[in-house]
């Protein structure tokens, strides 16, 4: 539920190391000029509502004393409403524009981030963390930096704007609820501290509840496997009854928050109210509060509330704060992360490879002796390991990579083989297919035609691989292929093999594999079997 | 649900209306009394009626207001989320039932799996739980508030009811079209989303490849966009939203300068213009209420959308939900003679095939990745498909065997939750529990954790882990079939072998089906392998 009330913390940006992505100052820096406009429209708005107030104080006073009302006093109120109301409209849309911008222009910041990660950093991030991230944190911190930040300066503005109209009536009113003030923030931090106090407790004994309903919706195909679906759900009633009771307990005293201001709200109307009354009854003289004509008495019981208005706006801004300070945190943690720091493999750094024009070139040696390592070193996707000298480095070049987490967009079958690949004419399309045992495959009906869902979901790791392999055979580009006869049955696994050594007749091709078959059909071996010695057979 | 909490939340709402309204009611009050007293003592003040005015009794009223404004606030925010609470834990309850009945969860990839997913989900379940309280009481108290004025201006200011009603009318059809327009903002934000999840979510798992092939700029960048588009389709939303919360925002203000207007348009002078300044100044008041109108709409349009959204999840849902006890059936064997093996889509594969599962001798599936044997477990489970296999005297359907088997996901996760929770071995003794956990070879690293009764959660394991904590379970459990899908997976080759073979010499008086991509070296094993 959203009436999350423990304070988020606050990350220290004093701490950071440049180079680091700062989230909430790179998005304070974009946020600084439809802020600027936002608070001048809040403050216009504000000057006007009290312009407002003032003329309509003014006739109603007036007309109920049975005086004359100036015509254009009654324009002038009209006119302050309608402009304050339009001032209004137009903050409003000034800060759901500005939030968008920030956002957005957060997303892509972060997103030329992830440009730069290496992959194997990347793939060592939880996917399902940084899409959450990437979809919901901009946001999150675009409204703190522009609504929150707004709502804060307007706390400060907003009394003294309404402060300084009372004191061209009477400066002792305005005296009177400035001094109320102090009182209000000492309450206001009595309170707060009382639920940091409680909202601890609470984590430390029930923090574990706060998931559970999410946690038991994520899991429930093993609960169902289990045989568990109703001990779960008697449990889950129980837990959400705990953990509704406890959250009641804290939320009695996080409303007193919101009590306070209107206590001082609500009392400063009543106080005035009589403090005023008693004037014009003439029956106590309280300097300030008497010899008022009825006006000004209407006047300061309206500008008041305005008084304590952005208070209460403030406080509203609440989860805003809350939430834009976590989202910045994790989505720095997620962009920051300590790189990934791979196994040392000192075969690797020696290994002298000079890798032919064409043909194919296998890498072989056990699970964790480097193959893949070295495949993707050779597409220089490992940062920081420097090539040997004589090293052909692949990166320069246009790659073709055949994996089972080979990319599939959204489409047809024929889209996906020749994604990447410019227009391909369809009758080379359903050559490449055929020969690989795309259109045939009984799991996919339709032929080149067959949907394939977003990301492949509906496609196994083999049909997967394939689609990369009809891929590269139509690229022309140099293939770097990762185990990719492994998990295949044994005519699909002929069938690439195939493929592979064909692609090799024009172009380089190099596989790391466990395949003997393949391995065999080699012009080149580099063997990383042993940790000491790297054997390249012709 | 317990009725004793339904009940308790029907009070709690009963309540919250009540607080609510006193609330509204003060507050209108105490800014339409303040005024009017102000203005009696002024035209009292001119006159020798200063000295007899009765000043006390309204001033204890206007002390009451502030009080009561601030105490039924207080009563109207307390007793509102507690209402909504009770709500909250029933239907979260009721919806984890209707969840788990849902055929979605039984196919393969289940998507609430995933954390963006589950998000967005979680998303609809608390638009549902809270729209209530953030639209249906305010919405109610302030029909209310709004009726009482618009009577008193119709007695005391028939005239003033022009302007208002204009302007009610205004904000009426702001409102309709922020919510035809926001529904539709709102679907085209949710699609949006969904589209630039998924697609991340592909360009991530892909990142090697594509970063190889240098395309991964372009995918992530797009992905991206979607993101923001549909930050795009919110704001056109909040733009529209901020053209109804002007028109409601003037409400007040309008209502009472019309209602001045048009008493003193009516020739009222003096003390009589005394009730119009008292309506007048309860406008502005009732005005301050107005400036959440939009929120409530977006809230309510939030909800349908949301109710649209979760009742995806739970249709085709049978009515009759409640697992089949079969506790005295132990088959012997379980036999299908021409199996139509289909995909979780309900796609037929190859042929039909005859399948002769016996007591006592485990059959192992081997095929490739994608040959279809986690759905053949899952038809043999009678989670998808509705066949019927026949054992040694009746024939059990698809339900029937849901309750006989136990079958042991390859994707099974750990839930957050105590080690024992996560046995699901009931109340099992320690040592039983020991000894399964033993046998998957995880006795040490629970121990580690702090024991039986430590809090667990999915990111505290490595996959290797979790699939033994999943084999513990197969351990434990007493069903008499046991399918085991890729047991081995995530785990090193002589540990899987080790923690397989304990495995079925625990099952040797079961009906035992493995499946398995590379088919390990087990005696007394019958095979059968499964081309796509």
């Amino acid at each position: 539920m959203k009436t999350q009330v423990v304070p988020a913390p606050v990350p220290d940006s004093a701490a950071a190391t440049p180079g680091t992505f700062q989230s909430l100052s790179a998005a304070e820096r974009l946020a600084r000029r439809g802020l600027r406009g936002l608070l001048a429209l809040q403050a216009v708005r504000t000057v006007l509502r009290l312009g407002f107030a003032a003329t309509a104080a003014m006739a109603a006073g007036r007309l109920v004393m049975g005086e004359t009302v100036d015509p254009w006093l009654v324009a002038g109120m009209i006119g302050m409403l309608a402009t304050a109301c339009l001032a209004g409209f137009a903050a409003e849309r000034v800060q759901a524009s500005a939030e968008n911008a920030v956002s957005t222009r957060l997303r892509a910041l972060a997103g030329e981030r992830l440009g730069k990660m290496p992959a194997r950093q990347l793939q060592s991030l939880s996917t399902g963390a940084l899409i959450v991230s990437m979809q919901r944190h901009p946001e999150s911190i675009a409204a703190l930096v522009v609504g929150h930040r707004a709502a804060t300066a307007m706390m400060a503005a907003g009394p003294l704007l309404a402060a300084i109209a009372l004191c061209f009536v009477s400066w002792q009113a305005a005296l009177l609820v400035i001094c109320l003030t102090p009182v209000m923030i000492l309450f206001f931090a009595l309170v707060g501290n009382a639920i940091r106090r409680r909202a601890d407790a609470q984590e430390r004994a029930f923090g574990r509840l706060a998931g559970q309903f999410a946690d038991r919706v994520r899991t429930l195909p093993t609960i169902l496997a289990n045989h568990a679906t109703a001990s779960e759900e008697a449990k889950l009633g129980r837990r959400l009854e705990g953990y509704a009771g406890e959250t009641i307990g804290l939320l009695r005293i996080a409303f007193a928050n919101a009590g306070i201001i209107d206590f001082f709200a609500s009392l400063s109307i009543a106080i005035l109210a009589i403090f005023l009354g008693l004037g014009h009854l003439k029956l106590a003289t309280i300097p300030g509060f008497s010899n008022l004509e009825l006006w000004q008495s209407l006047f300061i019981l309206m500008i008041a509330p305005e008084y304590f208005a952005p208070f209460r706006r403030f406080s509203e801004q609440y989860h805003a704060k809350a939430e834009g300070l976590a989202a910045a945190a994790a989505l720095d943690r997620l962009l920051d992360a300590a790189p990934v720091t791979a196994c040392p493999l000192p075969v690797l750094d020696r290994l002298r490879l000079t890798l032919p024009a064409h043909g194919l070139v296998a890498i072989v040696g056990p699970s964790g002796s480097g193959k893949s390592t070295l495949l993707r070193r050779l597409a220089g996707l490992e940062p920081g390991a420097m090539p040997a000298p004589g090293t052909r480095l692949l990166a320069a070049e246009e790659i073709a990579w055949v994996s089972t987490d080979a990319y599939v967009p959204e489409g047809t079958l024929a889209e996906a083989i020749s994604w990447n690949g410019g227009a391909l004419d369809r009758s080379r399309l359903e050559h490449a297919a055929r020969a690989i045992g795309l259109l045939d495959d009984a799991l996919l009906p339709g032929g080149l035609d067959a949907r394939l869902d977003k990301g492949g979901a509906n496609l196994s790791g083999g049909q997967r691989l394939r689609i990369a392999v009809a891929r590269a055979q139509l690229s022309g580009r140099t293939v770097l292929a990762d185990e990719p006869t492994a998990k295949l049955d044994r005519a699909t696994a002929e069938a690439v093999r195939r493929m592979l050594i064909g692609i090799s007749g024009a172009r380089l091709v190099v596989v790391a594999t466990h395949d003997r078959d393949l391995a065999a059909a080699a012009d080149l071996v580099v063997d990383l079997t042993r940790d000491d010695t790297v054997e390249v057979a012709a | 649900m317990s009725t004793a909490f339904q009940s308790s939340s029907r009070k709690s709402w009963r309540l919250a209306t009540g607080f609510a309204s006193t609330a509204l009611a003060c507050a209108i009050l105490l800014g339409g009394v303040s005024a009017w007293l102000l203005g009696s003592v002024a035209i009292a003040g001119l006159s020798a009626a200063a000295v007899t005015f009765n000043f006390h009794t309204p001033a204890a009223f206007i002390r009451l207001f502030a009080v009561g404004r601030t105490a039924a606030r207080y009563g109207e925010r307390l007793t509102g989320h507690k209402a909504a609470l009770a709500d909250q834990i029933s239907r979260r309850v009721e919806l984890f039932a209707a969840m788990a009945a849902a055929p979605a969860v039984r196919r393969a990839g289940w998507q609430l799996g995933d954390d963006s997913r589950l998000a967005d989900y979680l998303d609809d379940v608390e638009d549902l739980d809270f729209a209530r309280l953030r639209a249906g009481l305010p919405a109610l108290t302030l029909a209310c508030g709004l009726a009482v004025l618009v009577a008193g201006s119709a007695v005391l200011a028939p005239l003033s009811l022009l302007p208002i009603i204009i302007l009610l009318l205004a904000i009426l059809f702001a409102g309709n079209r922020v919510a035809r327009a926001g529904a539709m903002a709102w679907r085209e934000t949710r699609s949006l989303r969904r589209g630039g999840a998924s697609r991340l979510g592909a360009a991530i798992a892909s990142a090697v490849p594509l970063k190889a092939e240098g395309a991964w700029n372009r995918e992530c960048t797009e992905a991206l966009a979607a993101l923001s588009r549909a930050d795009g389709a919110q704001l056109a939303l909040r733009r529209l939203q901020a053209m109804l919360d002007m028109v409601a925002a003037a409400l007040g203000p309008v209502a009472g300068v019309s209602v001045m207007a048009a008493a003193w348009y009516a020739g009222t002078q003096g003390t009589e213009l005394l009730a119009p300044v008292l309506l007048a100044f309860s406008w502005l008041a009732l005005g301050e209420t107005m400036n959440g109108a939009s929120r409530m709409l977006v809230a309510v349009l939030r909800r349908n959308a949301a109710r649209a959204e979760i009742g995806q999840w739970t249709r085709g849902t049978a009515t009759g939900r409640r697992e089949f006890a079969l506790d005295d059936i132990r088959p012997g064997q379980l036999l299908h003679g021409g199996l139509q093996r289909r995909a979780p889509d309900g796609r037929s594969i190859g042929t039909p095939i005859s399948l002769l599962l016996a007591r006592g001798q485990p059959t192992l599936l081997v095929g490739a990745s994608g040959s279809g044997k986690t759905s053949l477990l899952k038809q043999i489970a009678g989670w998808i498909g509705d066949d019927a296999f026949a054992t040694d005297d009746r024939i059990l359907s698809a339900g029937e065997r849901r309750a006989l088997v136990s079958l042991v996901l390859h994707d099974a996760v750990v839930l957050e939750d105590t080690v024992r929770a996560n046995l699901f071995a009931g109340d099992a003794p320690d040592a039983v529990l020991w000894r399964a956990l033993e046998a998957v070879e995880m006795d040490g690293r629970i121990r580690d954790a702090g024991g039986l009764d430590s809090w667990v959660r999915q990111d505290r394991f490595s996959l290797g882990e979790a699939q033994r904590i999943n084999l513990a379970r197969a351990w434990l459990s007493s069903r008499p079939v046991v399918l085991l899908d890729e047991p081995t997976e995530h785990l090193d080759e002589a540990q899987g072998e080790r923690i397989l073979e304990r495995l079925l010499a625990r099952f040797s008086y079961r009906i035992v089906v493995v499946s398995t991509h590379r088919a390990p070296p087990l005696r007394d094993v019958r095979t059968i392998e499964l081309q796509p």
